[in-house]
């Protein structure tokens, strides 16, 4: 246990929630995604075993994703360039699709894109397009595209289960359930008052929302969707669970 | 709760808005007068009435322009700022002020003072 503990105070990125992780006797593992340097994930909390903590991911479960790659680009020659990159693109505003590989990309507006990696820290996009801008800031992109780091800005946290969209039913104002919200949405909206971008993506059979928020006030993000779990038994679940859905 | 259609996010509640003031056309910036400029920038109508305003989403920080009347409070329309900012404005000075050389006196003046 101390060493898995190590493995998310002495890696070179941590979630903003490593303490709260902690305290709920966390086991990490590591997490090289090759963009932005080494980095651990909570595998499961406590003694659960992978069964367990399955069967509360498809009942309600909430994970932190937030040391996983991601990135952002606006700007009117962003979908063209994203486009020549190979990347398919959701043809409308407030959509989002996955890549053969697993990335996510949302289409936050007509010119701007959020892109996040598979469940293992892995995405060849990202990846790809980090070597070019790592080097030199935006000078290797074309005119008009702007890159839009969200790795630090934003925390990524995935609250799923059948129980999902009741819980964001007491913190979100939009109808999130899952007839009205189809799989591949997007809602940018306050969720427990705080602002954020919100993602259906279903984890094969289970019900699935992907939050991005301001990383500065996502323990209070997080400690409010523990609140409104509680109602129906949810409880926070490590990435093996999702990995298993 | 008051709703507001934001035009990419549709129908939100208020709460997730920003006002930010009312729309004005923008002087000619080559022409206008120190005056217009001020008018443009600081003062506002305060009209009892139809106005067109900025508002913007928060949660997605998308600027876009509302019709609404003052009187009644209804938003009449939301649309997106493209409607009107549909292109470029480049604040290219006039042609003479961008000359930083003294102005060429009158031929015949240069002529009799060489003389």
């Amino acid at each position: 246990m101390s060493s898995s503990i190590d493995i998310a105070t002495t890696a070179l990125r941590r979630s903003q929630l490593y303490r709260r992780h902690i305290e709920m006797g966390a086991v990490f593992e590591p997490l090289s995604d090759g963009t932005a340097g080494d980095s651990a994930v909570v595998c499961h909390y406590g003694t659960n075993n992978q069964e367990q903590e399955l069967t509360q991911a498809q009942h309600l479960g909430l994970a932190d994703l937030s040391t996983l790659p991601r990135m952002g680009f606006k700007g009117l020659g962003a979908p063209d360039w994203a486009a020549a990159q190979g990347i398919q693109l959701p043809a409308q505003p407030n959509q989002a699709t996955l890549q053969t590989d697993g990335t996510l990309v949302a289409r936050l507006s007509q010119s701007e894109l959020l892109l996040a990696s598979n469940l293992n820290g892995l995405s060849e996009s990202i990846e790809s397009i980090a070597k070019t801008t790592q080097s030199a800031r935006n000078s290797e992109l074309p005119e008009r595209v702007y890159s839009l780091p969200r790795s630090d800005s934003h925390s990524w946290l995935v609250l799923c289960g059948s129980r999902a969209a009741e819980t964001l039913a007491k913190v979100c104002g939009v109808d999130l359930r899952p007839h009205k919200f189809a799989n591949g949405e997007v809602a940018q909206t306050s969720i427990a008052k705080i602002n954020g971008v919100l993602v259906r993506n279903d984890l094969g059979e289970t019900l699935s929302y992907c939050i991005f928020s301001d990383s500065s006030s996502v323990e209070f993000l997080w400690d409010s969707l523990h609140d409104a779990m509680a109602e129906f038994k949810g409880a926070a679940i490590g990435i093996q669970a999702l990995r298993d859905c | 709760m008051k709703l507001l259609t934001c035009p990419l996010n549709g129908l939100r509640n208020i709460t997730e808005f920003t006002y930010g003031g009312e729309y004005h056309p923008m002087p000619d910036h080559q022409q206008a007068s120190s005056r217009e400029w001020a008018e443009h920038v600081f003062f506002h109508d305060n009209a009892a009435g139809v106005v067109i305003e900025w508002w913007c989403h928060s949660a997605s920080s998308y600027w876009f322009l509302a019709e609404r009347n003052t009187i009644s409070d209804k938003i009449l329309r939301t649309f997106p700022a493209s409607e009107i900012f549909n292109q470029r404005i480049d604040f290219n000075p006039l042609p003479e002020l961008t000359s930083t050389a003294p102005s060429t006196p009158p031929p015949t003046a240069t002529q009799k003072g060489e003389s």
